[in-house]
This record gives C-alpha cells, sequence and structure tokens, in this order.
C-alpha cells in the first residue's frame, strides 16, 4: 500500500497538496471564526456599557448619589465630556475627551491601560489607542486642542488606552481620549451622567427609568439636555461586526464546498487510474472487501499527510487574520483562549470527507471484472455520444475534447471546482462592487460640498458676505434645523433625530424616494422620514404623523415620503417654513451653512474649508466644525474597510485554492493519457502539435467553469448583497453584478489553465514515445 | 534502407545498468519483409523501438533511408516518423474517442502530407485494403481484435511510408486471425514496403523473407 504510494509519488503528492490545500482553507476559516466569534461577541459587554448617558447642566458628587439611590439604577457615575477639536497637520479634527473621576475605579464603559502613563496628569491625555492614527501622535507628543469658546491648549499624550465599547477612532474620523478630573481643561466640560440599569438588555425598562431620573433631576432644579439610550447589548459597530462575521461564515461555508469538491475530484481521478492494479490483484484472488481496504486505506493515508501539511499553516493564516481583522475593528484576541474544538473538527472533516468521496469509485474499481480491469486500457473512456460529435473541429482537437468530454464525471468535478472557486471570487467582488456603488449613489445625491457649523447664530447677510470673500466658494445656502428626540410608540422622547428645512427648490438635495414623495417649494407642513426612522418606529408609514419633542413641546409632521438614505441617522425633512416655526428660529439667522466649492475634488474642497476658516476667524466667526462630504464618503467607506478586505481576502484564497486544484485536475487529466498521448507521437504529431492540444484542452474546460461560476455567482451574490445591506444598512444593497468581476476571473481562469496545462503537457511532450506507451 | 551500427542500450533500473542491445550491426534493404524474433528479453522490442525513433541509443547509429534517426531533435524526430515510418503495436493503440476512419486519417493531419479534402477518402481506400472498410465510421470498442489491428495497420499506411515496423501485432489475436495479419504484411512487403516485424511466433515467421535471431542483446543468427 505504501509503496504503491512512493511510486506514484508524483500523482500522491499531487493529491496530498490539492487536500492540503483544501484543510488549509477549511482549518483558516474555522480558527478565524472562533477566534472572532466570541470576542465580537461580548467585547461589548465586558466594558459594562451605559444604559442611557443623561446631559445636564452640572453635576455633583451628591448629585451622582441620589441618582444611583433611584429605583431601577445598578450603577450611576459622572462622566463630563469635552467636545473639542484636536490639531491634526493643517486641519482641526472632532476631538471627543471624557472626563474621569477615577481611573482605577472604573463602573461604566470601562476601558484599561494600554501603553504610557496611567492616569494621565494635568497637563496631559490619555487618547484611545485606535486614536493615534487619527492624531498622527505617538505617546510622548504634544497635541493641540482648541475647546468650544476657541480656546486652545496643548495636552500631552501621557499614554493609551483600551476602550473596546467604542467604535474605532479611526473610523470615526475624530480623536477620543481621557483626562483625570484635574486637567486643565476643565471648565470647558459638557456635564454628563452615566447610569445602567437592574436590567441592562430592556429597552422599555432603561427608558422608563431614564425618564424618572429626567424628573428627579428637574425636581432638583437641573435643566437637563439630552438622554441618549444607546442600542442595549450592541456595540455602537455591532451591524458591522454582523455583517463581518456573516460574511465569513458564508464565505467560509463556500471554500468548504470548494475544498469538499476539489478533495472529492482528486480522489475520483486517483481512483479511475488504479483500475488495472485491481484487475491484478482480483486475479491473484483479493476480494472485493480487501481491494476496497487496500484503496480506502490510501485515501486514509494521503488524507493523513494533507491534514499534517494542511492545519499548521492553515492556523497561522487564520490566526494572522483574525488579529489583523481584530486591530480593525479595535477588538483584542490576543489573549483569547486557543478553541480546542477546531483541530479535532479539521482532523475529522479531513478524513470524512476524501473517504466518503472515495467510496464511489472504490466501489466500482471492486466490483470490475477481472477482464476489464486488465483490459488494454482500462481507463479509456467509452465514447457514449455519436461519434458525430465536434466534428466540425480538426481531427487531433475533436480527439482532445471528445475525451476530454468523455470522462464525464472527471470533467463535472474539474469544472464543478473551478466554478463553485469563481463563484465565490465573483461574488466576493460583486458584494464589494454592490457596497461601493451604494455609497457612491448615496453621496451622489448630496450635491453640496462642505457643511459649516458656527458655535452660534449667524445673520445670513454677514456670512454672505464673508463667504463672498471665499474664492473657492461658489455658493452657500442655509438651512434650518435642530437635534430634537422622536417620540417612539411608547410615547417616550429619547431618540435623537435631526430635523432639517432644506431651502425650498434647493437643488442640494436629491434623495432617493422610496414612498410617497419629496418635499415640494409649496411644501408647508409635510415631512420626509428617512430609512433610519422607520426601522426605529417600523410602524410609522405614509400618511401618518411624525412627531418630536423640541423645546419642550410636541410637534407633529405629517409624513409624505419616504427616502432611503445610507446614513444610520435618522433624519426628518421639512419645509424650511415649518422647520423654522417648530423651532422659533428667523430665517435670517444660522449657524449651518451647506457649502458648494468651484472645485469638488479632494484637492478643491481642502482649501475652500481652510480659506472659509480663516475668512470667518478674520471676522471673529467661531467654526466648530467643517465637515467635507468626501470626508463623510470615505468615513462611510471606512466602516466598510473590514467587509472589504474580507472579501478580498476570500477571493484571494479562492483564487489560490482553484489554482491548485486546476493545476492538480488537469496535471492527473494529462497524467491519466500519457500512453495516448505516446501514441500520437509514435504516429508522427510533435511535441508542440501535442502541448497544443493539452492547453486548448485546459482552456476549454476553464471557460465552460467560467460559465459555470457566472451561473451560480449570481444567485449567491444577490443573497449576500441583500443580506449584507439588511445587517448594516437595514436595507438591501441593490442587486450588482459587476462585469469588471466577471472579466477578472476570466482572465485568471485562462491564467491558470495556461499555467496549469503548461507544466504537465511539456512533461507529456518530452517523454519519448517510448517512455509515454509503457505509461501504466 | 536500414542500417543501424554498433547500436546500444542500456536501461537504467533499481537494480543496476540493464544493457538491452549491445553492439548491433544490421542492414536491411528495401523492401525485404524481416522477422526479428528472440525470447522475452532478448532486446527484439528495443531494437524496434530505436529503429522508430521511438527511443533513443545510448550508442550507435541509425541511419533509415539515410536519415540519421539517432541524430534528429524531437520536433524533427515526430515529423520524420509520421512521414517514414508506420508503426503496429502489440494492443493496437487505436484512439478510442475517434471513429475508425478518423484514427487512419490522424497521422495525415499531423504530418500534412495529403490535402484535407482528399484525407477522407485515402482513409477508406486503406480500410478496404485491410478488409474493414464497413467500419470505418465505428468507434474502435465496437470492433473486434482482429479488425482493430487491421486498422492500425491501415493507419500505419496513412502516410504511404516506406518502411512499416509492427512489434508484436498478433501477440493479442487468435491464431487465425494472425495468420491473416502476416498475410497482410506480406502483400506489403511484394506491395515495396520494407516491413520489419518483430514477434515470438515462430510458425509465423515462414512468411519473412529474412530471420534474424537476438538473444541476450546480441544477433544470433
Amino acid at each position: 500500500m505504501w509503496r504503491d504510494l512512493l511510486e506514484r509519488r508524483g500523482r500522491s503528492l499531487l493529491v496530498v497538496i490539492a487536500m492540503a490545500a483544501g484543510i488549509f482553507q477549511i482549518a483558516a476559516m474555522l480558527y478565524k471564526y472562533a477566534l472572532l466569534q466570541p470576542e465580537l461577541t461580548t467585547m461589548y459587554g465586558r466594558t459594562h456599557p451605559a444604559s442611557a448617558t443623561i446631559t445636564l447642566d452640572r453635576v455633583s458628587d451628591a448629585l451622582i448619589d441620589s441618582v444611583r439611590r433611584l429605583p431601577g439604577v445598578a450603577v450611576a457615575e459622572a462622566r463630563p465630556v469635552i467636545v473639542a477639536r484636536a490639531r491634526v497637520g493643517d486641519e482641526w479634527v472632532p476631538a471627543v475627551l471624557y472626563v474621569v473621576r477615577d481611573f482605577d475605579d472604573q463602573r461604566i464603559d470601562t476601558f484599561a491601560p494600554e501603553a504610557g502613563d496611567w492616569p494621565p496628569g494635568e497637563g496631559e491625555v490619555l487618547l484611545e489607542r485606535s486614536a493615534l492614527r487619527v492624531a498622527k501622535v505617538v505617546v510622548g507628543d504634544r497635541l493641540r486642542v482648541r475647546t468650544t469658546g476657541g480656546e486652545e491648549t496643548t495636552l500631552r499624550v501621557a499614554g493609551t488606552a483600551y476602550a473596546a465599547g467604542m467604535a474605532p477612532a479611526w473610523m470615526e474620523h475624530s480623536v477620543p481620549g481621557f483626562v483625570g478630573w484635574r486637567s486643565s481643561l476643565r471648565g470647558t466640560e459638557t456635564a454628563q451622567i452615566r447610569i445602567v440599569a437592574e436590567h441592562p438588555l430592556d429597552e422599555g425598562f432603561i427608558r422608563e427609568v431614564a425618564d424618572s431620573t429626567r424628573a428627579m433631576l428637574e425636581r432638583q432644579g437641573h435643566t437637563v439636555g439630552r438622554i441618549d439610550v444607546p442600542n442595549p447589548g450592541r456595540h455602537p459597530h455591532a451591524d458591522q461586526m454582523e455583517a463581518f462575521l456573516f460574511l465569513l461564515l458564508s464565505f467560509g461555508i463556500l471554500s468548504f464546498t470548494l475544498s469538499a469538491v476539489l478533495v472529492a475530484s482528486m480522489i475520483h481521478g486517483l481512483m479511475s487510474e488504479q483500475l488495472r492494479q485491481v484487475g491484478v490483484m482480483k486475479a491473484i484472488g483479493a476480494r472485493d472487501g480487501q481491494i476496497a481496504g487496500i484503496y480506502l486505506g490510501q485515501v486514509g493515508i494521503l488524507a493523513a499527510a494533507a491534514l499534517v501539511l494542511g492545519i499548521p499553516p492553515g492556523l497561522i493564516a487564520g490566526g494572522a487574520y483574525a488579529r489583523f481583522a481584530a486591530g480593525i475593528l479595535n477588538a483584542d484576541v490576543s489573549h483569547a483562549p486557543f478553541p480546542l474544538w477546531v483541530v479535532p473538527v479539521v482532523v475529522v472533516a479531513g478524513f470524512a470527507v476524501p473517504l466518503l468521496f472515495a467510496l464511489g469509485p472504490v466501489h466500482r474499481a471492486a466490483g470490475v471484472t477481472v477482464q476489464r480491469a486488465l483490459h488494454d486500457d482500462p481507463v479509456a473512456p467509452r465514447a457514449r455520444r455519436g461519434p458525430e460529435r465536434f466534428a466540425w473541429l480538426s481531427r487531433p482537437l475533436r480527439w482532445s475534447l471528445r475525451t476530454t468530454f468523455a470522462r464525464r464525471g472527471r470533467l463535472a468535478l474539474t469544472v464543478g471546482t473551478l466554478a463553485m472557486g469563481g463563484a465565490a471570487f465573483i461574488s466576493a467582488l460583486n458584494v464589494s462592487s454592490a457596497w461601493t456603488r451604494a455609497v457612491d449613489a448615496d453621496f451622489a445625491r448630496r450635491r453640496y460640498d462642505l457643511t459649516v457649523t458656527l458655535a452660534e447664530r449667524w445673520p445670513t447677510a454677514t456670512l454672505d458676505a464673508a463667504l463672498a470673500a471665499v474664492p473657492g466658494v461658489e455658493r452657500a445656502e442655509y438651512w434650518p434645523g435642530a437635534s430634537p428626540y422622536l417620540i417612539g410608540v411608547n410615547g417616550v422622547a429619547s431618540q435623537p433625530v435631526s430635523l432639517v428645512g432644506p431651502t425650498p427648490g434647493s437643488t442640494l438635495l436629491d434623495p432617493r424616494v422610496v414612498a410617497g414623495r419629496w418635499l415640494r417649494s409649496d411644501d408647508t407642513e409635510g415631512a420626509v422620514i428617512n430609512g433610519a426612522v422607520v426601522n426605529r418606529n417600523p410602524g410609522l408609514a405614509l400618511g401618518d404623523t411624525v412627531r418630536v419633542r423640541l423645546r419642550g413641546r410636541t410637534v407633529g409632521f405629517p409624513i409624505v415620503g419616504v427616502v432611503k438614505e445610507l446614513a444610520p441617522m435618522p433624519v426628518v425633512y421639512a419645509a424650511s417654513s415649518a422647520v423654522l416655526a417648530a423651532t422659533g428660529q428667523s430665517g435670517d439667522e444660522s449657524r449651518v451653512i451647506r457649502v458648494v466649492t468651484r472645485a469638488h475634488d479632494d484637492a478643491g474642497q481642502r482649501s475652500a474649508a481652510r480659506e472659509i476658516e480663516q475668512a470667518f476667524d478674520e471676522r471673529g466667526i467661531e467654526v466648530t466644525g467643517v465637515h467635507r462630504m468626501l470626508d463623510q464618503r470615505q468615513g462611510i467607506l471606512d466602516h466598510l474597510v473590514i467587509i472589504l478586505t474580507l472579501l478580498t481576502v476570500a477571493s484571494l484564497v479562492v483564487v489560490f485554492v482553484g489554482g491548485i486544484g486546476l493545476a492538480g485536475t488537469l496535471t492527473l487529466n494529462v497524467i491519466q493519457r500519457t500512453r495516448e498521448i505516446g501514441i500520437l507521437g509514435a504516429i508522427g504529431a510533435t511535441p508542440g502539435t501535442i502541448a497544443r492540444q493539452i492547453w486548448i484542452e485546459a482552456l476549454v474546460i476553464g471557460v465552460l467553469s467560467w460559465v459555470a461560476a457566472l451561473i451560480l455567482a449570481a444567485p449567491i451574490s444577490y443573497a449576500l448583497e441583500a443580506a449584507c445591506g439588511r445587517i448594516f444598512f437595514k436595507a438591501p444593497l441593490d442587486f450588482h453584478l459587476s462585469p469588471g468581476a466577471a472579466g477578472i476571473w476570466f482572465a485568471l481562469v485562462v491564467v491558470l489553465a495556461s499555467l496549469s496545462s503548461f507544466f504537465p503537457a511539456r512533461r507529456a511532450a518530452r517523454l519519448t514515445v517510448r517512455e509515454a506507451m509503457s505509461h501504466t | 534502407m536500414i542500417a543501424l551500427r554498433g547500436l546500444t542500450k542500456t536501461f537504467t533500473t533499481p537494480a543496476g545498468a540493464f544493457p538491452a542491445l549491445r553492439g548491433i550491426d544490421l542492414d536491411i534493404a528495401a523492401g525485404d519483409f524481416v522477422a526479428i524474433v528472440g525470447r522475452s528479453g532478448s532486446g527484439k522490442s528495443t531494437l524496434l523501438n530505436l529503429v522508430a525513433g521511438i527511443d533513443r541509443p545510448s550508442a550507435g547509429s541509425v541511419s533509415v533511408g539515410g536519415t540519421p534517426v539517432h541524430d534528429l531533435h524531437r520536433d524533427r524526430l515526430a515529423a520524420w516518423r509520421g512521414r517514414a515510418v508506420g508503426i503496429v503495436f502489440q494492443f493496437f493503440q487505436l484512439l478510442p474517442t475517434l471513429t475508425v476512419a478518423e484514427n487512419v486519417m490522424l497521422p495525415m493531419d499531423f504530418s500534412g502530407r495529403f490535402a484535407p479534402a482528399e484525407r477522407r477518402r485515402r482513409a477508406l481506400e486503406l480500410l478496404a485494403r485491410v478488409e474493414v472498410p464497413e467500419q470505418a465510421d465505428k468507434l474502435p470498442a465496437e470492433l473486434s481484435g482482429g479488425q482493430q489491428q487491421r486498422v492500425a495497420i491501415a493507419r500505419a499506411l496513412a502516410n504511404d511510408p516506406p518502411l512499416i515496423l509492427a512489434d508484436e501485432p498478433t501477440g493479442n489475436l487468435d491464431s487465425a486471425t494472425s495468420g491473416d495479419v502476416f498475410r497482410l504484411f506480406g502483400e506489403l512487403a511484394r506491395g515495396g514496403k520494407t516491413v520489419v516485424i518483430v514477434t515470438h511466433e515462430r510458425e509465423a515467421v515462414s512468411g519473412a523473407a529474412r530471420t534474424v535471431t537476438l538473444a541476450d542483446g546480441r544477433i544470433a543468427s
């Protein structure tokens, strides 16, 4: 048994390598999933996330004590927040600094020391570890910070902390950090109380507790601003992580199928050429069971070799990928225990799949008669269809193709392996391109370049005059707006929502209407809501009234339309007159400016933003933020990075495994036909002619698999795109098949087919005719 | 026609070097019908392979019709073989997925010797000559062993080569069919072809004009 495997060591090696590629993929997939899945689902809970954050005028230790005593409140902690901007290069980036009472006694939204000093001193700040690359600093550097009011302070970056419950800074394009209770920045903060409710996963309960806390605070004479109740138990990026894990699992299953088909194909190829030996063994008296035992034993040995070869690199690659993904998601898998179940599962699959697929051919081989097995060319296919097939082709090609098509099971497996790989590859690119298209389409509907936010309201005439002096600005619109609370089905107002009143007839916004209509210039009271509003209030529909709590009053707007936007923030668009009436603002003043720049590219937006800040600065108009649309677009794409890299890695692995699979099956194909190739040589075919036949054959197989891959990829892409969109954007992505993906896979198939037929073809052509013909 | 000088072939086997042929000198004239006989392992098939350019000598030279076969490059060798030699094997070696006529036409495709339009007509003529014209559009598997060997002979004649080499052409046939096949070779020789047959069937040799006996890689008689 061993000797047989060794004598055919070329073939055995090929089968082992192809199977090892499959094992590699399965091991890597299971391992990374096993590392990431528990971490991503539990990391948020471990930080004791706040059930609600209450913004108020001031806070004292005595006040915290009385909040703690309220029924339903488990923990309460003061954590004031300083909303500022940090200087990065020549731009100001939003910064959010939390004032921490006691770094060593955290109870809510905890974070852990990572590097440098702990806790930070008076003139120091501790940055969240993912903020370093946003702020472009290292520990020990100085960071310039401008707080509301325009004051600038320089803080030393004392160290870093790891806050697993926060969204990674680089995705948010902001600099989160922590300062001490005696920080030099004290006095600029907004007071906040965080509470954890006794039932921290019960949103209704949390809202009741938050409401009774508000009532208590107001009774004590405090002014309560906003109350934020995040989705209980869900990391701010839970959607992203779920989409990621979903895709990880989906492509894992696709890869597993690919690997199984690959293994099946190799085993089938290996077994079908053993027939003659079976005949010999039977002739000397071997029973069917003994023969089956021998061959299943051989398959077992090959499977074991593939496992030894495939598992270690699979675990290494899976671990590396898990660490990489964890880095992007600001998770930490370095302390995760080794998932003990992974290796046994891979081992069982590694034996079961090949043995299962070997049963068929072994059964057939064992059942074959001695006479048939010993016949001249037992593996020679029996042409099943009439000889008229491919009659229009040249005879050598006809031979080649008929031979290919005669081994139908073989062909189906080869084509199937490649088609699986192709489908996975194409689907990965399709999903990836559907995401980016969705983002691009969304941003194409916002036709302004900058949103400038000011510290206070200014007369629009003054702003117009200031902007007129900026050459990079084409025009600007002043849309009244507010951030009221959406009143949910339970009548509690605790979901912040943006209320925006675009200028009547404005062309700067052209959202995609999914129900009803967009605002008209003659609208006076109707409102259009976006999908995020509907998602949080599933009952809301056209003709209903959307209610918000604004300045202590409840204002309702009849819904005239629903628009689809990628932004996860709920937005209510209403006629600007209605927004002005509800907010009590004057249309002659504004603190938010939508600017259209002359040049819409990155450089144009950047220079206009700088010029505006400068022009406003000279006139004493304080700017609190300039948001560029290209940054926002990038921000959304950054949230997708992990998903796009996952898809890219998945497609590359597929190319790798599929390539090995194709090379393996084609090589086996050629090896099995060595003798026929010898005959061709004997009757005058030159090595070049022979090599060309084999190459064309490989191309035919490649093109067939490409067509099959396209057919397979459509439903897979459809399902993945719909599911991803639902998880991430709460609406399916528009179905998209990327012609580029199909084209790239075609090119890859041609290259793979050429490469993997080149070596066996050259080998076959180089054999002397005698060697080829004595080949069994 | 064929001139072999000091022809030596040594195979390297796991058990050590095995000399299959040890310095053969042999001349065969055009139109000869030669039977090479000898026991299994005497080197007769090796000799045939070297003449056909199917294998390369370890030393010595092979000249066929003035062509130094041992010296030809791989591509030239294949082209020469297609044109100048017709080979018949013990196991027929027809391509199973091509029809009988297509099998016969294939050498013509490779050598480009006859115009494409002419090839089928010629194949049918050759099949008629070996007495299996009615099998032209069948697949080899549908034919009997004797019929397959006739097709193989027709294929060997496809490019009208001056030299026909046959390696145990009757080894897989019953004695009546064997007789027919030998008669066919005799006719070819009488028609002007040089025919060299490797065989161990003594009685079949009677038809041959000349017999060369090999033993342990040398010419015994």
